[in-house]
Formats: structure tokens, sequence, C-alpha cells
């Protein structure tokens, strides 16, 4: 009980502190380690006892993309999946010919063009490192959100306002 | 708007007999969005905010927001590519703790060093700290003022600053976080060829034969080179990639020699391929006779810790010395590099004999086009200078240099290194384009530039990175000012000599940062700072490309850019309150001016109107000055660099292009320096000169390999290595706010041999502590992830604010270029 | 010399004067068992790790590789030795394994794959060896553990359990068809199914 006490005592507290930082100009005043939002409100001199090690998302459920040009997030585990000199197992399966057997979605048509544009007959070398800007997602839980807004929203919000 | 079955039978019905009767609908009759009023986005062009690659990056905005990002197709140097952190730029400003409000220390009112975090007005936060500034000039002159700043500020901010400093304040104290970066290949540069920056550029990739990475990890650190990297290699079979490093990882994936050393023995290495290619008979004579000097550096040079530290105390050349050096010639030479055999040389590293000889075999054979790639492995070094010293070596003994493919070339790590920290001169010891403030010419030239009297700029060169807080720990340096970087997270050893400085009670430390940092957190004010396309700017990348772009978005209410806060600060400062009065007498038109008036208004910087903004375009800053700020910098820096080989375009040309090489002369730029046809500044008939240097040619230098500062022992019985991740910026200020980064690499890992761990009981997940002998962090054991130690080394990144790991590492510096070694201690790991 | 030759070979053909038959049935009994027991023991002792990775070139390639993957370390600790994937488990295909292994130690002898560089350069031709192994018995070590009838796919991944329901139920695919690469390195995969 008094911890679930000092659990809400801490939730309320770190509440106030994110009212105060961003709201504009207001009289209150934040404890020094207050504002140190990825240090868990710690001091410089103190460490937290670090969280496990996440595990990696493997639920296989597409997440939809911040904007189209934004590269997909992996929604699958990658362990020993090895891209190197001899093969690259991305493509064992997202490789065009390999769909249909793998049902998985195949590389964007950008992937086969080379430096100049010029369409290539297979995958461009310079997209052969597919983690490069491809990444898995651990269950870790954002530590600071993110007020990005896709512009989807920001069309919707705009039709909703001219009605 | 979700339509269901009936209602979409329904809408196409409206939609089909409509189209019959010859009558349109209204838009809202469909589920997607199609009127171009609604769906246009206003696209542009910046560099990315974060490496030194220097990617252009298109930037779509909607409503004042950015909604998207990705790579610049025209740009020549990404085509098209960005790396993840490049693709999510888009979210790097909207971390829900973005500051908006100066927070100062304060109790009952009044600013405490002890105090908790008050917001206050912009013009109360000045008010302090001018009231701070001017009260330790006053007690203790300008060497107690200092300012801490980036290679990722701007070049118009770098310049700013740096004036404000050198000019204004008349202290030298002035330096970037370059410092901890690029400062080794700087001196490199300097020692060898007397003129800074890379000869050759990108292109140099697509003509290589053979690519050889010193201690690089370029496909987590320089991605989009990396790709380049990769398409050369893959798409042309002959070519072959050699990585050298002390633990596996993502770049040895396309190795076809890897090599994993000892640390510190790189310089053996290095000695050993000269010996090789001298042994073998492949020196390339006609070049060596024509263009370069031999000389024998001075050995035994310390560590850069304290004086009283028992390791300077030992050294020789612990002091002015360091850099010397003698005269010898090519047979001397010889017989130095002599001792570097391979068998030697194999046993020192733990790289086999083969491995050895196929390495110098790529840089010895004439056919063979080769080009050198290196950042941190060499610069964080404690002979870092050295280092680049002799991978120059190698390419001039072969006369590899130059020319497309024949390639040393030194990457950078900030988006702007090149061209802010170095180009700018923001260094304790620089002034722009090269020159030093020890140098009275040097002075005297930007006086004149500056329209200042003689005597302004102090001779002595200010406290570099690792002095700075050395100095405020020491009570010397009393009003400091951090901006566009995390030193409290990035600086070696934050136990011993980076905390205590910022909380000594005789120090007021100001920090400006988008968001509350580790170093925002230790400050006494916090300045709430605008980023990236909120303000219009310039960087300058890795192979000296400049980039300009405008300000694109608003910046949430109350941040102000690093720019602006520099020169609306300078404005509480008459010039009686900063300059001596036998200064002021030298040019007495300047009495009862501010330093706003002096250096900015009614200098260069101030002489364009605000008409020569576009009228579309947003320029908080020089709308709120009533003057075209950024244009105007840039023209005053630019003169510094006209005529003397480092030549920068009109400031709108770059807004128009993907950048452009320096030195641009006669509206064309340079790809390859020293080399005739290529570089307009070397004389015709010469072939190649080294015109950095007063004869010429460039300087091979005899330096041997010497130990590591602190080594591996019985107690602390392994090396540890700090760097980056992939998806991480530096202290991930920004790529930890933005979801899918963090997700993707939330903590910072120990990367550990699984022998390693077994042998101490531990397994992946467990709890550990990193103990030194100046402090301790707590982290969880990796042992199968993509960085592969081998026995005896750990590596930790360094991105996680939350794990400090540079409360354990040592605070060892080069001697020649201060630069701080990051990438080896001493450590145990326990179980906690 | 020769005479003690003699008389031991007439000793051995001569019936015994001495021992009984039942002594002797029992005797040889005895000693069938001590032989046999003693083949099989040092048959067993060739079929541990510790074996297997006595020779350097298989600790510091295959059995480095094999340490960051889940056959080494995963969630339950059951862990795959050498043995369980690379000898059968069944006696005459094990002594059939192990009269095909006597040509590895000719390899150990000769130095065939004694640096890195060899190794590497031999590791497509190895690995075909074990994949051709494993598709002729229908991936019998893999099955030796995973047994096909005893898999809970919803406990799966959704990829995994769509591939193990249809292909490997209907005997079209086996686990190696897939399963390439888990425990150690890939060669050169030019050319291999599913690869190009």
């Amino acid at each position: 009980m008094n911890n679930f006490k000092n659990n809400l005592t801490s939730l309320l507290k770190k509440t106030l502190v994110l009212a105060v930082l961003f709201s504009p100009i207001s009289a209150m005043a934040v404890e020094s380690n207050e504002v140190a939002t990825l240090r868990d409100q710690t001091s410089i001199d103190e460490q937290k006892t670090p969280n496990v090690i996440p595990k990696v998302d493997n639920k296989d459920i597409k997440q939809s993309r911040n904007y189209p040009m934004q590269p997909p997030v992996i929604p699958h585990s990658t362990r020993n999946y090895y891209i190197n000199l001899n093969n690259n197992k991305c493509m064992s399966c997202h490789s065009r010919q390999q769909t249909e057997k793998s049902q998985a979605p195949m590389v964007s048509v950008t992937h086969y063009m080379d430096r100049d544009g010029n369409f290539l007959a297979e995958i461009s070398p310079r997209r052969y490192f597919c983690n490069q800007c491809h990444v898995t997602q651990l269950d870790a839980k954002p530590l600071v959100e993110n007020n990005f807004i896709d512009m989807h929203s920001l069309m919707k919000q705009k039709k909703a306002d001219e009605k | 708007m979700t339509l269901n079955r009936r209602e979409f039978i329904k809408a196409n019905a409206v939609a089909a007999a409509a189209a019959v009767a010859g009558v349109s609908v209204p838009v809202t009759a469909s589920n997607l969005i199609t009127s171009s009023d609604m769906t246009k986005l206003k696209w542009d062009k910046a560099p990315c905010r974060f490496c030194g690659t220097g990617c252009s990056v298109n930037v779509g905005v909607m409503d004042g927001k950015i909604v998207a990002t990705h790579g610049d197709i025209k740009s020549p140097v990404n085509k098209g590519l960005n790396c993840v952190k490049g693709y999510f730029l888009s979210k790097i400003m909207y971390g829900k703790d973005r500051l908006t409000t100066p927070l100062l220390r304060m109790t009952n009112g009044q600013y405490d060093k002890n105090g908790d975090f008050t917001p206050i007005s912009w013009d109360k936060a000045f008010d302090v700290m001018a009231e701070k500034a001017k009260a330790t000039l006053k007690a203790k002159g300008p060497t107690a003022v200092g300012m801490f700043g980036s290679g990722q500020w701007t070049v118009q901010e770098g310049y700013a600053a740096a004036k404000l400093m050198k000019a204004g304040f008349r202290t030298n104290n002035i330096d970037p976080n370059a410092r901890h970066c690029m400062a080794s290949a700087v001196g490199g540069f300097m020692r060898t060829f007397g003129i800074d920056e890379p000869m050759g550029c990108y292109d140099d990739i697509e003509a290589a034969d053979a690519m050889v990475l010193w201690g690089s990890n370029m496909a987590e650190m320089h991605p989009i080179l990396w790709t380049r990297v990769t398409d050369r290699r893959l798409s042309a079979p002959h070519v072959k990639v050699a990585v050298l490093s002390t633990f596996e990882h993502r770049s040895t994936d396309l190795a076809d020699n890897s090599m994993i050393f000892t640390p510190q023995t790189d310089l053996a290495i290095l000695n050993f391929i000269a010996n090789y290619i001298i042994q073998t008979k492949r020196v390339n004579k006609d070049f060596v006779t024509k263009h370069t000097n031999f000389r024998q550096g001075n050995t035994d040079i310390g560590y850069g810790l304290r004086p009283e530290h028992p390791l300077e105390q030992k050294a020789k050349n612990n002091g002015k010395t360091a850099g010397g050096s003698s005269e010898i010639n090519f047979k001397q030479y010889a017989k130095f590099v002599s001792t570097y055999t391979a068998e030697y040389t194999s046993k020192l590293s733990g790289v086999p004999v083969a491995n050895l000889e196929a390495l110098a075999e790529l840089y010895a054979d004439p056919k063979i086009k080769v080009t050198s790639f290196w950042t941190m492995g060499f610069n964080q070094h404690t002979r870092g200078v050295w280092a680049n010293n002799l991978v120059y070596n190698i390419h001039l003994l072969t006369g590899k240099i130059s020319t497309p493919g024949n390639s040393p070339f030194s990457l950078t790590g900030q988006p702007s290194a090149c061209g802010t920290a170095r180009e700018v001169g923001t260094f304790s010891h620089r002034l722009p384009a090269d020159m030093v403030v020890a140098n009275p010419k040097h002075r005297a030239i930007a006086e004149k530039i500056w329209d200042l009297p003689e005597g302004t700029i102090p001779p002595k060169p200010g406290y570099h990175a690792v002095l700075q807080n050395r100095m405020l720990k020491d009570g010397k340096l009393n009003f400091y000012w951090v901006q566009c970087n995390n030193n409290m997270q990035a600086a070696a050893n934050i136990n011993e000599e980076v905390y205590p400085g910022y909380r000594n009670p005789e120090n007021f430390i100001v920090v400006s940062d988008p968001y509350p940092t580790v170093t925002a957190q230790a400050a006494d004010l916090i300045l709430p700072t605008a980023m990236w396309v909120e303000k219009e700017g310039v960087y300058g990348n890795a192979e000296r490309r400049t980039q300009a772009w405008y300000q694109m978005v608003e910046a949430p209410q109350g941040a102000k850019s690093d720019l602006w806060q520099l020169v609306e600060f300078s404005k509480r400062f008459n010039i009686e309150d900063v300059w001596t009065e036998e200064l002021i007498a030298k040019k007495p038109d300047v009495r009862g001016k501010t330093l706003y008036d002096v250096l900015y208004k009614d200098a260069e910087a101030g002489k364009f109107p605000l008409s020569e903004i576009p009228d579309d375009r947003l320029n908080d800053e020089s709308r709120d000055f009533g003057f075209y700020l950024q244009k105007g910098l840039f023209e005053e820096y630019a003169a510094f660099g006209r005529g003397h080989a480092h030549d920068l375009a009109p400031y709108e040309r770059y807004h128009q292009e993907r950048g452009l090489r320096w030195p641009v002369v006669d509206g064309k730029e340079t790809k390859w320096r020293f080399k005739e046809g290529s570089d307009p500044y070397v004389k015709a008939g010469t072939d190649f000169e080294f015109y950095g240097k007063p004869d010429g040619r460039a300087i091979i230098f005899a330096l041997p390999y010497e130990p590591a500062a602190e080594s591996p022992d019985e107690e602390y019985d392994m090396w540890l290595s700090t760097g980056r991740v992939l998806e991480h910026w530096h202290s991930g200020s920004m790529t930890q706010r933005v979801p899918e980064l963090y997700k993707a690499m939330p903590d910072a890992l120990l990367y550990m041999h699984p022998d390693d761990a077994k042998a101490r009981q531990m397994r992946r997940g467990d709890l550990v502590k990193i103990v030194s002998r100046r402090g301790e962090v707590q982290t969880r054991v990796e042992t199968r992830g993509r960085n592969k130690p081998p026995k005896g080394l750990v590596f930790m990144p360094w991105f996680d604010a939350s794990r400090l790991v540079n409360k354990v590492t040592l605070d060892a510096t080069d001697p020649l270029s201060k630069e701080t070694d990051y990438k080896k201690c001493a450590v145990k790991v326990v179980k906690v | 010399m020769k005479n003690i030759l003699k008389i031991g070979w007439q000793t051995l053909r001569k019936p015994s004067a001495y021992y009984s038959l039942g002594a002797l049935v029992i005797g040889g009994f005895i000693a069938g068992i001590i032989f046999w027991g003693g083949f099989n023991t040092a048959l067993e002792a060739t079929n541990t790790e510790e074996f297997c990775i006595s020779c350097h070139e298989m600790e510091n390639n295959v059995y480095e590789e094999l340490k960051t993957t889940i056959h080494f370390s995963n969630r339950s600790g059951v862990r795959a030795t050498c043995p369980d994937c690379h000898v059968p488990h069944k006696w005459t295909d094990k002594i059939a394994r192990k009269m095909q292994a006597s040509k590895e130690v000719w390899g150990m002898l000769f130095g065939t794959i004694d640096t890195r560089e060899k190794f590497l350069a031999h590791r497509r031709q190895l690995a075909q060896n074990e994949w051709t192994r494993l598709k002729a018995n229908d991936s019998l070590e893999c099955r030796n553990c995973h047994n096909f009838d005893y898999m809970d796919f919803t406990e799966q991944s959704p990829r995994a359990s769509k591939q193990h329901s249809t292909s490997l139920a209907s005997g079209d695919k086996t686990c190696i068809d897939c399963h390439k690469g888990i425990a150690h390195e890939l060669p050169d995969m030019k050319g291999v199914e599913g690869w190009d």
C-alpha cells in the first residue's frame, strides 16, 4: 500500500513537472533533477538500477508509417539473420522472386535503382545492408512522448475545420 | 472518415449517376483526400542534422509542421538515401519535453546555485547572465570567461561565437566539442601538409580498387558512405575491403580482410606497412624525391593528463617539445621503420602475418588504387596526431594521394565539424582559414577584417575542452556558456573532472539546448534553443562540401536559436565593460557602443538588408535584428579564405546547389586538392604541390609505437572501448526522443565475449558494474549483440543518459591535439 | 623368436587341456563385453563436444559462431551440442557417419582447414555436406528434439506457424530447407535453393 502511495506521489510529481516544463512561462519551480527526463529524474552522481534487456517485438503486425517515405520497421525478430559478403538473409523472403513463397512484403521498387536512378535487374548493392534503414523494435516504453503529427491527421483536422 | 460496405456502394452509385449526368460531386464523396490544396507539401532541402557525411535531406512541411523527410535524390552525397536516423529527422523536434522557457536555479526569487529550476523571461535570463559575466571579467579578467561550442553549430553561429569571445570578451577560452572528435585529424593535417582537411572527396569511393577502414565502424557511424563503399565492393568484384578494429562489428560483414588488433598497436601496423613498401622496393621514388621531406618526431610525449600525474612527470617531452621534430633522410627513415617486421608487428598486435601482408600489399601494389578511411579509432587516441601522420606516410611513400581512388580520407563525426569547428576556427588556438592566435600576422589579418584595433585578439591560446573542465574544477574558469552539445555526458572522467567543475560554487554555468540534457541538469541557467530547420544556416561536411538551408518552420514559442542568443546577448555589453582603456584609445569611435554594434551591426555582418531574404522565407533572427544576419556573417567570414585556398562561393549560390566543395574558384568546386589540373592553387608544371608547406612538400614522419596511457592489469583486467551506435546520434538527446529509434536501441549494454562472461559467472542480461580507478557505471551484459569483442575487451556505447559510461573513462589526451582517448582504459566487470 | 611365435600359435590351435568349455565361453563373453564396451566408450568419447572442439579448427570457427545462437543459449537452457546435430543417434547410422569422419582425421593431419582463410574457402562444401545429409534423412537430427507432432502452432510467431502448418506438415519441405545458418554462419549462398 505504501509502495502504491509512493508510486502515486511520484507519478503526480512527474505529471506536475511535465506540466511546468511544457507550459509556456509558469511561475513554478522544479527541483533540479526533475528536468532529467531521460534519466528518470535521477541526480548525476547517482544511478537507478538499469531495467532488464527488453524482448524483440516478434508479433508480425505491420506498423503504419509516419510518412510514406519512412522505411518500415521490422515486425519480427532477426536474431542470427546474417547480412554479409556471403549472403543476405532478408532477401530469402523479401526479394521479388521469393515473395510468392514467403508471402512477405516485397522490398520497395526504389531498392532496384542505382545511384543514378536506373533500374537494375537485382537489388542495388547500395541497398544491400537492410539494417542501415530497417530496424527491429524492442518492447521498451519510450522515456519521452513525441508530439509529431502525421500529414493525414493534419488534413483531417483541416477538413474538419472547414466544415 | 470510415465507410461501411453499404455506404461505399451508395457513394459509388452516386458518383456513377453523377458522371452520367455530367455533374461533379463534392470531393468529400471519396474516402481519399485528393484536392491539391490539401495534399500539397512544401518541400525544401537541408543537410542532415546528424553525422559528418553531410547527406542532403528533403523536408516536407504542412501547416508549419514538418511532416516528412527523405533522402535528396539531387544530392551527389546520398542520391536519395538516408540512414535510419536521417529518415526519422521529421520527429527530432517534437519530443514532448522541448524546452520553451529559460530556467534559472532560484530560491525565494533569487538566483541560488543550489536552488530549483524556475522559469524566467529571456530578459531576466540575460540580465543575470550579463551580471555574472561582468562580475567575473572585473574580478579575474577575460581568462575566467569561457565557452564550449560545437561542430553542430551552423557556420554562422560558430563564427559569431568565436568573434564574441576572441574579439568581444578578448578570451581564447572557446573550444568546440569537435575537440573530442577531430582535433587529432587537424593536428595530423597541419603537421604533414600545413593545411587542414582532406585532399580527396567521396568520389574516391567509386574510383578505388581497395578500401581500408582504420578503426572506423562506417556501417554504423557513416551509413550512407557505407552504402557507397558497399555499392563499389559488390558491383565491382575485384575491389577489396579491409577492416581493422579492436572488436568485430557491422563493418566486418563486408570485409575481405578483417583484422582485430590489440588496442594501440595500430601505430605498429602503420609502420609495418611503410617498412613492407620499402623492403619490397615499391617506394614511388620520383614522387618521394619531388614532393616530400622526412622528419623524425620527438617521442615520449606523455598523455595529456594533469601535469602532476606520474605519467606526465615521467615523460621526457611532455611540454612544448612534444610536437618537435628534426630533419632526417630516406635512409634514416627506412632504418627507423625496419624494426617493424611482419613477425614483430604480428606478435604485438595479434594480427596474423598473412593478414598483415595482404593489407600491406593493397598499399604497396602500384596497380591498386587505395583509399583509407578513419575517424575516432585514430583520432580518439593518445597518439592520434601520430596515427594520422603515419597513415599519410604510406600514401606519400607510394604517391597514392590526391588522385581519384587514391586517398587518405579523414572522416568527421559531426555535421559541421569541418565547416564550423575547423574552417571557422572555433578552437582555443585558432582563427578562421587555418590561422592561429599565437601568430601575430594571423591576428593582424583577423583584426583587419574585423576592423578592430591591433592587439584586440589575445595571443595566448585559451583553455581547450579538457582543460576547461579542469579549470572549472580548479575555480579558474568561472563564467561558462555551453551551446549545442552535451558535455556532461560526452566528456571523459565525469566524476573527477567534469561534474565537480559545474557544481563548483564559484562558477556560473549556462547551457543552451532544445532539450533538458544531462549537461542542462548540471547547469545554473538553461536556455531553450531552436534547432535545425527552425533556423537558417550553413554546414560543412567531411569532403569540404559547404551546404546551406533556409528556416522552414517556426521554433516552439520561447525557443531561440544559438545565433540569436549570441547576438542578442552581445547587446548587454558596452565596449567599456570588456575592453581596456588602452585598446579603446586605439579606436575611439567604438566608445559608447555595445559589442552588438561593434561586432555585428556596424561590421560587414550587418551590411545586408532584409530585402535580400526571399519574401516567402522565414528568418526569425534577421527580422528581429533588422538585417540579413546569416548572409552578413557568412560573407564576412568568407573574406578570410577567399584568395587563400579556402575560397567559398557567394552565399546565395549555396541555397541553389546541393553544396560545393571548397576551394570554389571561378564558380567551380575542387574535387582533388594538391594535384595539378584539379586544384587551381597548384602551380603549372609541378604535378603535385602541397602548398600548405612553404616548399610545397609534405612531410613523412618517423614516429614509433608507444604504449597506451592505461592498459589492463591484474585488478582492472579488461580494455574498455566506448563509441556510438547506428540508431543514436552522439548523446541521444534528439534520437532517444524518437520512439522508433528509442525502441530499436533503448539502452547502452556492455558488449562482451561469451567466454569472458562465463569466466565471471555472468550471462546475457545480468546486471553488472563496470569499475575503473575513476568511477563505476551499471548496465546489462550483452554476449550476442551486433558488436563482438575479443576476449579481454568490452565495448559500451555512450548514448544512454541514464548509464553514463564516461564516469569510468580516463581523461588522457593526445598531448599534441588535446583530444581524449575514449577507446582505451582499464576496467573490471563485476556482478551486482 | 620364431619358436615363441610357433608355441603361441600351437597353443591357440590346440583344444584346451586346462580350462573347461564353460569357463571359456563365460570368459569369452566377459572379454566380449569388455571389448565391446571399450569400443562403445571410445566411440562415445568421440561423440562429445569436448572431443569435437579439441581441434582448434572446430573451436575457433564453428563453435565460436555457435555461442551467440539460440542453439547455444536460450530460454530453457536446453542446449544442442555438436553431436546432437552432426552425429546420427541410431547406431548403424552413427557407425556409418564415424567411418566418414575418418576422412576428417586426414583433414586435420594435413591442415586442410587449419587457418580461418582455408576454413572459409571450404565452408560451402562443408555446409553442403551437412545440408545434403539432413535433406536426405528428412532433418532427422533436428527432429530428434523438434518433434512436429508436438508443436503448438499457437505459441509460434504467425510466420512460423503458417510455414510449419503448410509446407512442413505436407512433407513438401523439411527443416533444413528453411533453417540454414541457424547455428553457424553461412557460406556464399549463390545458387542455393531459396536464396537466389
